[in-house]
């Protein structure tokens, strides 16, 4: 058993295995990473940008409609019924905001883990967070049929004789959700400031110069720039860290504060929050690929980057897996009768395949494939697994809410639920805005933070040396092979 | 600032000298050999008392040891760096855990004490017997040695991989280590998980959570990075590892028993606040029994004690980077995490209010002295830290 090989070859692979591989690659410098990431917004747009803005923003504009012809006509349009009451709407919310969980992780926690992978996923990342938030905070305000009272959901002086019910878990959603989004904000936004001055610098029209000059905040780079810069991002990252873990595990209390079979469980909160993880990783990797392959952008976003996104995806997926288990068992062990029938029901009953299909395959079998360094190393089935994460959590959140309402405790009010094609279009509108979004932020600001990913390169090193008879490629130098 | 140079020459290993310590082996060996007759005693002299009380001190030391064992395994499948100086003991703890599976005997020699489910034969109780298949002694068995058995082999595989390596320092061995911690993983959140659900929840076959088993997992992580501070210390105090372990690692060391004071708050509150919330009798027999009579004290000692006091005390970076500060910290929250497995353990037998027992002190002495022996024999046997471990270099320059 102690007995290792002990071949030279066989410690020379050894060692190649475990040896650190740089996060930009071939010796990229300063200047050739500016060039290219500013490249991005300072260049035209690519006919495929157009492309995909039109399909992407005919959606958008289809769901607004959507949205419009709901608040006109009124809820009677959605396919609520009861026992199963506005599940489509429910669904729709929990999954945007699990969507917008994997930019503030990233941003915040692995910056505090000192995790410097992070730099050059963690500008689309936190961007994608915010458009998430953005398209799940649409839900709640559109589904109380009276768009125009949404207002009542804010906190509101006691003198108004508005008394809104605080201990609704409800309630505590829109405080979670909107201090999320708000720190969100600030934390996308001061990432951006040195970034945005480097556009400013390098505009070339008045207009770019005054935009990105007022939104840089007279930034110069200076040491004391730099000092306030980097105190600010660490606190925003201390005060982002709990949020990661309460907005989800607020959404969970909707549920698990009821006392209805498969609603009612106590590993909701870490649960919930471990699928929004593993749902918002999968949603960075599905629109960082084709970014990635389209800018050219294979030396900042490595395959290290993506194999490292591949293991969160596993670890989290194998925690959801854990829940799952949790869930049944503790159903089974409970001699609930109620808690026995609905799991039963989740796994045999008329929505069986969106279990089958979308809770085990997509969200448990997929991710192990990860086990595997070659499938987290090929492109095309990491994108293939982070498709079906992203529909796994959809049916997951579908069967979680509809599964746990469609059978009623007296038969005779058991009921399924069908959307209608407002339902449906209404979320595929949300999808059409949440890419709109993203793409219009490709085109506008920097997508991989430039000012952090300079620190991951050797050069950052104020004691670096570059070694003799090697030199870092500069933006007009011979690009090397790949 | 970094207080190293940019090149640190690898050290030389270190090793502790079991000369200067024979004293303190001897007198652990002996007031171990003496606390363990004198339980044997308690074991019949009052055997239903004495089965509760060994089962705390046994849950205690458990944690911490598959707390450690933990650490260890996410060392490797993170490929991290900074806990490389500090291995080598959270592999010495978690190699306790196959002490601690001979200790696991008497619970199962006074199971019938313990476990009210292996008394009551099937027909008598409807809600039972619903869940027989699971709660059966044969299975019961199966799975214990299970669960232990996995720990030891998992444990002692990954001690001995990292001892090898110290002799040849082949990467190879980094290689198997990781794949052992990658495997490891999920079992060790199945095994700790059940094992949770065996030992401590079944006490009240009736009740269940599908949190417990995260909860118990969250309280062994933040306990067992404590330990590990004390250790260290220790070593430290001792004249070892002084240029080795930096108050870098003390720092970090310090960030993890933030984060897991933080993580164990959040599960425990999660789990509290969605029973009371719910209500359900079945639910929170469990809570009722410990937030009422005397109980209630210690239940508000632990929410206090073991979140709010360290959360705002570690805050602060002074007191991270401050070993004796830091001490005082972690010997607190070890104190803690023996009183959360208290109150898991002990309400079970006593509902009428805390009832403090000789056979709870004598069962923590004898297990506390036992293991303390044990370790003490295995730390002489190897370097103090990984000394060839191919990451050690840039542990050594951790800079936070």
């Amino acid at each position: 058993m102690d007995a290792a090989p002990t071949a030279p070859e066989t410690i020379k692979e050894a060692e190649r295995q475990i040896a650190r591989v740089p996060l930009v690659l071939h010796r990229r410098n300063f200047s050739w990473l500016t060039e290219r990431i500013s490249g991005v917004v300072e260049q035209p747009a690519p006919r495929w940008w157009w492309v995909a803005f039109t399909i992407t923003g005919s959606a958008a504009t289809f769901g607004l409609f959507c949205i419009g012809y709901l608040i006109s006509t009124g809820v009677g349009t959605w396919g609520n019924n009861i026992p199963v009451g506005w599940a489509w709407g429910i669904t729709n919310f929990v999954f945007w905001i699990g969507i917008g969980h994997a930019g503030t992780l990233i941003s915040a926690i692995l910056f505090l883990l000192r995790q410097k992978w992070r730099t050059s996923i963690n500008r689309s990342a936190e961007a994608m967070t915010l458009f998430a938030v953005i398209c799940a905070a649409i839900f709640p305000g559109i589904h109380v049929g009276r768009f125009w009272m949404a207002w009542y959901l804010a906190p509101i002086p006691s003198n108004w004789a508005i008394w809104q019910n605080f201990r609704s878990a409800l309630m505590w959603d829109v405080f979670a959700v909107s201090t999320y989004f708000t720190v969100s904000v600030l934390f996308w936004y001061t990432g951006l400031i040195p970034d945005l001055a480097t556009l400013r610098d390098r505009a070339t029209t008045r207009v770019r110069k005054l935009l990105f000059g007022v939104f840089a905040c007279g930034w110069r780079g200076s040491n004391r720039n730099w000092r306030h810069y980097e105190m600010a991002y660490l606190l925003l990252a201390g005060l982002s860290t709990p949020l990661v873990l309460s907005v989800h595990s607020v959404v969970s209390f909707d549920f698990a504060t009821t006392i209805l079979p498969t609603w009612h469980t106590t590993i909701f909160p870490p649960y919930f929050v471990a699928g929004a993880i593993f749902g918002g990783f999968a949603m960075v990797l599905t629109l960082l690929l084709p970014c990635r392959a389209m800018f050219k952008l294979h030396d900042v976003i490595t395959a290290q980057h993506i194999d490292k996104m591949a293991k969160i995806i596993l670890l989290t997926g194998s925690f959801v897996g854990y829940a799952y288990t949790m869930e049944f068992f503790i159903a089974w062990y409970s001699g609930s009768s109620y808690e026995r029938f609905g799991s039963w029901n989740r796994v045999f009953g008329p929505y069986w395949w969106y279990w089958w299909f979308g809770m085990l395959f997509c969200n448990v079998l997929s991710p192990q494939l990860f086990w595997f360094r070659w499938c987290r190393r090929n492109v095309l089935v990491v994108f293939f697994v982070a498709m079906c994460v992203n529909a796994g959590m959809w049916f997951e959140r579908f069967i979680i809410i509809v599964g746990g309402l469609h059978r009623d405790f007296l038969p005779s009010s058991w009921r399924m639920f069908h959307p209608t094609w407002v339902d449906i279009w209404t979320y595929i509108g949300t999808l059409g805005i949440f890419t709109s979004l993203f793409l219009l932020f490709v085109r506008f600001l920097p997508m991989i933070a430039m000012s952090e990913v300079k620190t991951a390169v050797p050069e950052a090193d104020p004691h670096y040396t570059t070694p003799p008879g090697i030199q870092s490629v500069s933006p007009g130098g011979k690009e090397r092979p790949r | 600032m970094s207080e190293r140079s940019q090149t640190v020459p690898t050290p030389e290993g270190e090793y502790f000298e079991s000369t200067r310590f024979a004293g303190l082996s001897f007198l652990l060996g002996s007031v171990a050999l003496v606390a363990l007759v004198l339980c044997a005693l308690g074991a019949v002299v009052n055997p239903h008392q004495f089965s509760y009380s060994w089962l705390f001190a046994f849950a205690f030391f458990f944690t911490l040891c598959a707390g450690c064992f933990f650490w260890t395994i996410v060392h490797h499948a993170t490929d991290a760096e900074w806990t490389v100086v500090v291995r080598r003991q959270l592999e010495n703890i978690a190699a306790l855990l196959a002490v601690l599976a001979l200790l696991f005997v008497p619970i199962l020699l006074l199971r019938h004490h313990l476990y009210a489910w292996m008394d009551i034969p099937p027909g008598h109780e409807a809600a039972l017997d619903f869940k027989r298949a699971y709660l059966d002694f044969n299975f019961f068995l199966i799975r214990a040695i299970v669960f232990l058995g996995y720990f030891i082999v998992a444990s002692q595989l990954l001690r001995r991989f990292s001892v090898r390596q110290d002799r040849d320092g082949n990467p190879q061995f980094t290689i198997w280590m990781r794949r052992v911690s990658f495997a490891s993983l999920p079992m060790f959140a199945l095994c700790l998980t059940f094992g949770a659900f065996d030992w401590l929840m079944s006490l009240n076959y009736h009740w269940f959570s599908t949190m417990f088993g995260v909860y118990i997992f969250a309280g062994a992580a933040g306990s067992s990075m404590s330990l590990l501070v004390l250790v260290i210390t220790a070593l430290r105090q001792a004249g070892y590892l002084k240029d080795v372990v930096t108050l870098e690692h003390y720092h970090i060391m310090g960030k993890w028993m933030l984060a897991f004071c933080i993580f164990w708050a959040y599960i425990g509150f999660g789990q509290y606040m969605l029973i009371w919330y719910a209500n359900i009798p079945e639910e929170t027999q469990f809570f009722i029994a410990r937030n009422t009579q005397s109980w209630w004290a210690l239940s508000m000692l632990l929410v206090v004690g073991r979140f709010f006091g360290p959360f705002a005390i570690l805050l602060l970076r002074s007191i991270k980077k401050h070993p004796h500060r830091l001490c005082i910290v972690a010997g607190w929250i070890v104190f803690m995490q023996m009183l959360d497995m208290y109150l898991i353990v002990l309400p079970a037998l006593h509902g009428t209010g805390v009832h403090v027992s000789i056979w709870d002190l004598l069962s923590l002495i004898a297990i506390g002295a036992t293991l303390g022996f044990v370790y003490l024999r295995l730390v002489p046997r190897t370097s103090l830290f990984p000394v060839r471990d191919p990451r050690l270099i840039e542990s050594l320059k951790l800079v936070n």
